[in-house]
């Protein structure tokens, strides 16, 4: 196929990756004209989600000292192939083998960095108002757990858990429902006794002093607060506020996974982009960049052509933006495949759907996220059972940075694991000298959410269109009024604008009849 | 107020220049040439028909040119129920490449999808692929078939009337062997799944439902709102 690229850009975006792809929308979606590449024939970098095969075939990449995925393994932990005698499949006792999971391939949805999103966090109020959410389809998060006398418990997260689960004597149902009203209700009197006098202090301090049990102490802690014990009174308050703000907006838990994985989100702004005339590049390299004093432009080489822009954004190991920059272990990650889930019966039924569960090892210093996929999520086969697990890294081997977590979760439990994988997501220490002029984007940090990657898109997007919004609502079709004899309105990039114009008179219009009835 | 019995999202898939837009276009708003860079801000465009009595929401998606450079998210045939996979009679090039085509589909879309061959450009006098090879390329492929000119408007209403009628009855059968059955089995399911689209609606809804899995709040419909 001729290469009919065009070659001036106002934005060149390396890397299809989660921020990437929120900046390349966002320029995309106020008129400037972008090309989104990436060397690699998938889309997502390392926010990414896999098939079983393309899982292995990524993890076998021999990696470059620069890139971000690195230390990756996997393990097979049942046979090639079945033994002829147990070739007959049964129901409910089937005997997988890697062939018979290989077979299933395309059924998995492995996600590098899976995150579960607040029901009206940052995110999803970011999908909302940018009208990207008519892409996505979520799964409301099943049970949040917490690990209690050594079992797997799920949390009570609304007001009808709380008086309907069996795991809580009544005293405790009272104390916990006054200690949630109470929460919400701090910041509207920020004078009352409680903020004055913990203010400086610790949550778990303030926890203990209402006097709860040690299950409902628990309960705060591990799975709604979220919190350790040196999180202060402030923190330990907003991040309470945070999880009963996202109650009661879709199923029972505050919490959302998109359905396929977490790999469709960075997909879901890309398309954005495209439909506002970005063009893309999948397997297509940059092989070098240069500043061109004269006019203050970045040209960049790709696949023999040269290619101009005002201003490039590149993702953290894309060569040559990252060749001579040093990356550091940033993440460590596990990713198990078993034939049943973990905890009992009543946080699976019907097959189980998804289970989000905070770990803390044995000395509550260090934590890590369990999040558990049943085929509910579009992200694994029936039958079969994801568990990923996150945790920030402390070493360059992230098998022994999850040990302490694995142990608790796997050793005493009658999980049968199938499939286990572990790898570190690097990000870089160092900026590149060679890369003065090009805003990078930072490496997946640890959190549950995705503030910190929108924070960050927000704030490259800022540094280049200082003026303009951040993904204003796009438009739905019905509102796109197409004349036949004059297209030109939609022929130009300033679409927006001129819709938005065009929907305020008609607003006016329809204002000025109600008045005149 | 809304008022259709059933919503089916219909995705284009085939090289650049086949004609996608222009069949869409054509279908759902008579025009043609729908004009340069016309595709820019539109996403899919809605025609709601009525098939045996039913009135039926037909959204279809184009693949907004990231087929340029074969770069289609695979988000694209995420929840599509029938793909509609088009090249160009005039154009042999567009015709070698549907076994590339075909082997995205498989791997992104869902295996019950309904699939129809489109050969597009019948208008043109410089055809390169006989009507008989489309057919036998289709019949291989497990394709209904079918050739339309988007200019001279030959074959493009029968084509999403014939696709609407297809999936309806699929509706119906909820044998569970088709996407739309799947579709339409959905909404009470375990496995239901939620588009924001609707969020400001749930939000105001008490939270006074105990038990069951995941609340079903309708499809990801963009008139929610």
């Amino acid at each position: 196929m001729a290469d009919d690229l065009p070659e001036q850009f106002d934005l060149v975006v390396i890397g299809t990756g989660f921020t990437e792809s929120c900046i390349a929308a966002a320029a995309s979606r106020v008129g400037k004209s972008v090309l989104h590449i990436d060397s690699n024939e998938y889309y997502g970098d390392v926010w990414s989600s896999f098939s079983m095969d393309t899982y292995c075939a990524r993890i076998d990449r021999v990696v470059e000292p620069h890139s971000t995925l690195r230390n990756a393994s996997y393990t097979w932990h049942v046979a090639e192939t079945a033994p002829e005698t147990e070739s007959i499949e049964t129901q409910g006792d089937q005997r997988w083998t890697r062939d018979s999971v290989m077979a299933k391939s395309r059924r998995f949805s492995l996600d590098l960095c899976p995150r579960i999103l607040y029901a009206a966090g940052e995110l999803v109020q970011l999908l909302i108002k940018s009208n990207i959410c008519r892409y996505a389809e979520f799964r409301a998060v099943d049970h949040v757990c917490m690990r209690h006398n050594e079992e797997i418990v799920s949390v009570p997260c609304s007001r009808s858990d709380v008086f309907n689960t069996k795991s809580l004597t009544i005293v405790e149902k009272r104390l916990l429902m006054k200690f949630l009203t109470a929460c919400n209700d701090y910041g509207e009197d920020k004078c009352n006794e409680d903020s004055l006098e913990f203010r400086g202090r610790t949550f778990l301090e303030y926890l203990q002093a209402q006097r709860v049990t040690e299950k409902i102490s628990s309960c705060v802690m591990q799975a709604i607060a979220m919190c350790g014990p040196n999180t202060s009174f402030e923190e330990g308050m907003q991040r309470t506020q945070r999880f009963l703000g996202s109650l009661g907006r879709y199923g029972n838990t505050p919490f959302l996974f998109p359905m396929y994985g977490c790999g469709e989100l960075p997909q879901c702004f890309c398309r954005l982009c495209a439909v506002y005339g970005g063009i893309y590049c999948l397997k297509r390299a940059v092989d070098d960049i240069g500043l061109d004093a004269e006019t203050n432009e970045l040209v960049l080489s790709s696949a023999g052509k040269t290619l101009r822009a005002k201003n490039v954004v590149s993702a953290p190991g894309y060569s040559p933006v990252s060749k001579g920059v040093e990356m550091r272990p940033h993440i460590s990650r596990g990713l198990f495949v078993a034939s049943n889930p973990l905890g009992n019966e009543e946080l699976n039924k019907g097959g189980g759907g998804v289970n989000l569960l905070r770990l803390l090892d044995a000395d509550g210093q260090r934590e890590a996220i369990l999040i558990q996929l049943s085929h509910y999520s579009g992200a694994c086969p029936e039958g079969l059972y994801v568990f990923h697990l996150t945790t920030p890294a402390v070493s360059e081997d992230p098998a022994s940075d999850l040990s302490a977590f694995t142990s608790l979760l796997f050793d005493r439990s009658d999980v049968q694991l199938i499939f286990s994988s572990y790898f570190t997501i690097a990000s870089q220490s160092n900026k590149s000298a060679a890369a003065e002029h090009i805003h990078y984007t930072e490496a997946p940090t640890f959190e549950l959410d995705y503030d910190a990657a929108i924070s960050n898109a927000r704030q490259v997007f800022n540094k280049l269109y200082a003026d303009a919004e951040f993904l204003p609502r796009a438009p739905d079709p019905e509102e796109i009024v197409i004349d036949g004899e004059d297209p030109s309105a939609l022929n130009e990039n300033s679409l927006p604008e001129d819709l938005r114009a065009q929907l305020h008179d008609m607003q006016q219009a329809t204002q000025e009849m109600d008045i005149q009835e | 107020m809304e008022d259709y019995k059933f919503l089916f999202k219909i995705v284009l898939v085939g090289n650049a220049g086949v004609g996608k837009t222009c069949l869409v276009r054509r279908f759902t708003q008579g025009l043609f040439p729908p004009g340069q860079g016309a595709t820019i801000g539109v996403d899919f465009m809605i025609k709601t028909v009525e098939v045996e009595g039913e009135k039926i929401k037909l959204q279809i998606w184009d693949t907004a040119g990231q087929e340029r450079f074969r770069s289609i998210t695979q988000s694209y045939y995420r929840s599509a129920h029938a793909l509609i996979l088009v090249y160009d009679i005039s154009c042999q090039p567009t015709f070698d490449c549907l076994p590339d085509w075909l082997r995205e589909i498989q791997e992104y879309a869902n295996s019950k999808v309904l699939k129809i061959l489109v050969g597009n450009k019948t208008d043109r006098d410089d055809r390169e692929i006989p009507t008989q090879i489309g057919e036998e390329f289709a019949k291989q492929h497990d394709m209904y078939f079918l050739e339309t000119s988007a200019k001279e408007a030959e074959n493009v209403e029968r084509l999403f009337y014939e696709i609407a009628a297809e999936l309806i009855g699929q509706a119906r059968s909820k044998d569970g062997s088709s996407a739309a059955a799947a579709a339409a089995a959905h909404r009470q399911s375990e496995g239901s799944s939620i588009g924001l689209g609707s969020f400001s609606a749930k939000a105001a809804q008490s939270n006074c439902c105990g038990g069951g899995a995941a609340g079903s709040v309708g499809s990801n419909s963009s008139q929610a709102g």
